[in-house]
C-alpha cells in the first residue's frame, strides 16, 4: 500500500480542542496537539491523567464527545477504528495485543492487509498471481523483521517471544501498515535500561527511515526528555504543560503535579 | 546506523521493482506459474484415487451397510470442515450449524420433489432458485428499509426506534393472528403484512407458472446424459447458496454478540430454522418430505468432500484466513492495523454456512426422505464434539475426529452383544476422557502435513540480517 503524498502544508495530525466524558466524568478535555512531519512528540503525565486515552479517542477506539481531528487535513473523528487505520495512524498498546497463536511472521502480514493479496478467486484457485503476491509479500515481511532484528524468530509462535522482542514485534505490525504516525503507547514499560537504550535508537531509526510522525506515551523520563522534540504533559485529563523538554523540566506546574522535585 | 540510511527506502514502497526472493533467479511470472501448477498438483491426484475407493466401496464384497457407513462419514467430514472455519479458524463459536444444513437439505428437496420431473429438468430447479432468490429480495428490500427508517429516528431519542420496533412487531404477529382467525375483507386497513406475504407469495407463483414451460422445453432439448447430473448440481449449489444468504442474514446481528452469548444465539436461531420448517406445510411440517429423487452416490460425495476440503484450506491458509485468525487472537488489535473485522466474520460464517447448506442439500437426495428432526439440536451439538474433539483450528483433525466419530458408535455396535448395549456410555465416557487428556483435542490447531511443502521459506532482501538492536 503506497499513500498519496500529502499536503506537506498540513501536519500529519492535528487534533482540536477535544474532549471526551463518560457520564459525569471528564476523562480528557480541551485536548489539542498538532504533529508534523517527522516530528516526535512525548506525552507524559500521572496515572490517570488520560494519555492512553487520549490515543484511544484519537484510534477511534472512543468517539469524542466534542472537538476535531484531522489526519493530513482529512477529518478522521468518529470513524471506526478500522478507517482510521487506512487513513495512515498506527499504533501499538500498553499492554501486548500481538496474535498470539500466529508466527512472527504471520503477525507482520496480517498488517499488510493489501487488497491484491486476498482475491477470494485467486485464494481458492491458487492462481499464479497468489503465488506472486504471497512471496512479494513474505519478502517484505522479512525484511521488515530484519530491520527489527526479529527476522531469526519468523516462525515462532508470538506468544513464545521473550517480553521486549514481543515489544518490538508490535512496533514492527504497525509498521507493515505503511503509517504516516505511529503512536507508542509506554514502549519502554518494563525494560531494563539497556534495553531502554536500544529502543531509543530504534525509535530514531523508525523516525528517519518510514519517514513517519511519532507520538510517544512514556514513564521514563530520560528517555523522553533525550529524544523528543517538544512534550506535551497532561493532569486530570487537561494539558498543563506544552513545549521543548528543557522548558518543560523547568514548568512549575509540571513540577508539582508529576516530576516532584527538579531532576 | 550511518550505513543502515544509505539503504534502499522502506520495503513496501520499493516492492515492485526488487527481485522476488533473493536466492532465486528465475523470472517472476515463471516461478508463480510454477507455484500455481505446484500448488494445484494434488487435485488431479485425488480425483484419481476416486476410481479405485469407488470400486472397493461400490462393490458387492463392501456391503450396502458398510456403504452407508462410509457415506455417513462423507457428509460428516463436509460439516465438521466447514464448521471449522467458522468455529475454529474465525472464533466465533456456533452451535447452529444444523440448521444451515437443514435450510440446504429443504431447499433442494422442495425442488426436487415438485419441478424436476425426477432430475430430468434443471432449468425448472433454476427457474425455483431464481424466483425464490427475486422475492426474498424484495421483501428483504422492504423490511432493511423500513429497519433503517426506524433507525433514523434515534436522531430525536436513543430509546425510540426500539418502541418503535417492537410496534412494528406487535402490528406484524396482530395482523398475522387476524389474518388467520377472521374474514380477511373485514380489517382491509389493517392485512397490510398478511398482503404483502399473500401478494409476494402471488408473484411466485405467477414467476414459476410464466416460466415452466420454457423451462421444461430447454431442458428437454439438453442431451440425456447431462439432465440428471445438471439437475444435481443446481439443486446442491441453490441449497448450498441459499444457506450462505441464511448466514449472511443470521450473522448480522448474530456477530455483534461475543463467545457464549454468540452460542445461545446461533442454538436459538437453528431452532427457529427447523420450528419454522416443521410448521410450514408446504414443506410437510413435522412429518417431513418423502419421495425424494435419490441421486448421491460415493463419486458425487467423495468430490464435494475433495472441494470442501480444498476450498477451505485454501482459504484459511491464505492471506483471507490470516485476517479471519488475527480477528479470532485479538479483535481490538486487528481493526487496530485495518482489518474489516465484521467483513471477516460474516465470510468465514457464510463460506461455513453454504458447505453446511451443500451438505444437506446432498444429505437429502440420498435419503429419500428427511424430517425437521434430523435437523435438531442434537445434530448440532455431534458437529461442534467434531470440531472441538479434532482440535479447533485444525482441518485435518476436524476430519479425523469426523471418522473417528461416525466408526466408533458403529464398531461398537459390532464387538458384542454385551458391549452392543453400553456403546452410547463407552462412547460418552470415551469423549470426557479424551477432553481430560488432551483439551486442546487430537491435533491441537496443528495439521497433519506440513503448510508449506514445496516452497522455500522468505529471506529478507536488503537489509542485514541482525539490524537495530
Amino acid at each position: 500500500m503506497i499513500r498519496a503524498a500529502s499536503d506537506p502544508s498540513q501536519p500529519l495530525l492535528h487534533v482540536v480542542n477535544v474532549s471526551r466524558h463518560f457520564g459525569g466524568l471528564s476523562a480528557v478535555s480541551d485536548f489539542s496537539l498538532e504533529l508534523r512531519r517527522g516530528e516526535l512528540i512525548g506525552l507524559i503525565g500521572p496515572n490517570g491523567a488520560g494519555k492512553t486515552t487520549c490515543f484511544n479517542l484519537i484510534t477511534g477506539v472512543y468517539k469524542p464527545s466534542s472537538g476535531e481531528i484531522f489526519a493530513s487535513g482529512e477529518r478522521i473523528d468518529g470513524l471506526a477504528p478500522m478507517q482510521i487505520n487506512r487513513a495512515g495512524i498506527a499504533r501499538t498498546f500498553q499492554n501486548i495485543r500481538l496474535f498470539q497463536n500466529l508466527t512472527v511472521l504471520d503477525n507482520v502480514l496480517v498488517g499488510f492487509n493489501r487488497p491484491a493479496e486476498m482475491g477470494l478467486f485467486r485464494t481458492i484457485l491458487r492462481l499464479p498471481g497468489f503465488a506472486r503476491e504471497r512471496v512479494r509479500a513474505e519478502v517484505d515481511g522479512m525484511d521488515l523483521l530484519s530491520i527489527l532484528d526479529l527476522a531469526d524468530h519468523a516462525n515462532q509462535l508470538a506468544r513464545n517471544l521473550p517480553y521486549g522482542q514481543q515489544r518490538r514485534l508490535e512496533i514492527a505490525r504497525a509498521l507493515a501498515t505503511s503509517p504516516r504516525v505511529l503512536l507508542l503507547d509506554e514502549p519502554a514499560a518494563g525494560m531494563n535500561p539497556n534495553e531502554k537504550q536500544d529502543l531509543m535508537e530504534l525509535v530514531r531509526f523508525i523516525r528517519e527511515k518510514f519517514d513517519v510522525g511519532i507520538l510517544l506515551i512514556e514513564h521514563d523520563m530520560k528517555l523522553v526528555m533525550s529524544i523528543c522534540e517538544r512534550i506535551t504533559v497532561l493532569d486530570h485529563g487537561e494539558i498543563i504543560a506544552v513545549g521543548p523538554p528543557a522548558q518543560v523540566r523547568c514548568d512549575p506546574k509540571v513540577v508539582e503535579a508529576y516530576l516532584g522535585e527538579p531532576v | 546506523m550511518s550505513s543502515r540510511k544509505s539503504d534502499t527506502s522502506a520495503p513496501s514502497a520499493s516492492a515492485d521493482d526488487a527481485p522476488l526472493a533473493a536466492s532465486t533467479t528465475a523470472p517472476v511470472w515463471r516461478q508463480s506459474l510454477i507455484a500455481s501448477l505446484g500448488a494445484n498438483l494434488p487435485i488431479p491426484v485425488l480425483l484419481l484415487l476416486l476410481i479405485p475407493l469407488s470400486r472397493i466401496v461400490e462393490g458387492q464384497a463392501f456391503g450396502l451397510y458398510n456403504q452407508r457407513i462410509v457415506m455417513l462419514i462423507g457428509f460428516n467430514i463436509i460439516l465438521a470442515v466447514s464448521l471449522q472455519l467458522i468455529n475454529g479458524f474465525s472464533g466465533q463459536f456456533s452451535l447452529g450449524h444444523a440448521g444451515f444444513m437443514a435450510v440446504g437439505a429443504y431447499l433442494a428437496a422442495y425442488p426436487a420433489i415438485s419441478y424436476s420431473q425426477r432430475l430430468t429438468d434443471p432449468t425448472s430447479c433454476l427457474l425455483f432458485f431464481i424466483s425464490l432468490g427475486i422475492v426474498f429480495a424484495i421483501g428483504g428490500v422492504i423490511l432493511l428499509g423500513l429497519f433503517l427508517l426506524i433507525r433514523m429516528t434515534r436522531r430525536i431519542h436513543s430509546a425510540v426506534p426500539m418502541w418503535l420496533l417492537l410496534l412494528w412487531i406487535i402490528w406484524i404477529v396482530a395482523d398475522f393472528a387476524r389474518g388467520s382467525l377472521l374474514d380477511r375483507q373485514a380489517w382491509p386497513y389493517w392485512l397490510i403484512w398478511t398482503r404483502l406475504i399473500a401478494a409476494l407469495q402471488s408473484m411466485f407463483d405467477h414467476m414459476i407458472a410464466a416460466g415452466q414451460t420454457p423451462a421444461a422445453n430447454f431442458s428437454a432439448h439438453l442431451p440425456v446424459f447431462l439432465q440428471q447430473p445438471l439437475s444435481y448440481l443446481v439443486l446442491v449449489i441453490g441449497g448450498g447458496l441459499c444457506a450462505a444468504v441464511v448466514g449472511l442474514v443470521v450473522g448480522m446481528p448474530a456477530l455483534r454478540l461475543r463467545g457464549d452469548y454468540l452460542a445461545i444465539a446461533t442454538l436459538g436461531l437453528a431452532e427457529i430454522i427447523r420450528i419454522v420448517i416443521q410448521n410450514s406445510q408446504p414443506l410437510g411440517g413435522a412429518l417431513g418430505l418423502t419421495g425424494i429423487p435419490k441421486f448421491t452416490d460415493f463419486v458425487w460425495l467423495y468430490g464435494a468432500v475433495i472441494i470442501t476440503i480444498v476450498v477451505i484450506w485454501r482459504l484459511g491458509y491464505s492471506a483471507k484466513g490470516r485476517a479471519i485468525m488475527a480477528v479470532r487472537e485479538d479483535e481490538i488489535a486487528a481493526a487496530a492495523i485495518g482489518i474489516d473485522t465484521t467483513r471477516q466474520k460474516v465470510i468465514a460464517f457464510m463460506v461455513g454456512a453454504f458447505f453446511g447448506g451443500v451438505a444437506g442439500a446432498m444429505f437429502s437426495l440420498h435419503e429419500r426422505s428427511i424430517t425437521p428432526g434430523s435437523f435438531g439440536m442434537a445434530k448440532s451439538i455431534e458437529i461442534v464434539v467434531m470440531v472441538t474433539l479434532g482440535g479447533l483450528g485444525s482441518i485435518s483433525g476436524a476430519i479425523a475426529a469426523a471418522i473417528v466419530l461416525t466408526l466408533l458408535p458403529e464398531i461398537l455396535r459390532n464387538v458384542g452383544a454385551e458391549i452392543s448395549d453400553y456403546r452410547m456410555i463407552i462412547y460418552s465416557a470415551l469423549l470426557v476422557v479424551m477432553m481430560l487428556v488432551r483439551p486442546q483435542g487430537l491435533l491441537g490447531g496443528r495439521e497433519l502435513w506440513p503448510r508449506r511443502f514445496f516452497r522455500k521459506q522468505a529471506q529478507p532482501r536488503g537489509f542485514p540480517v541482525g539490524g537495530v538492536k
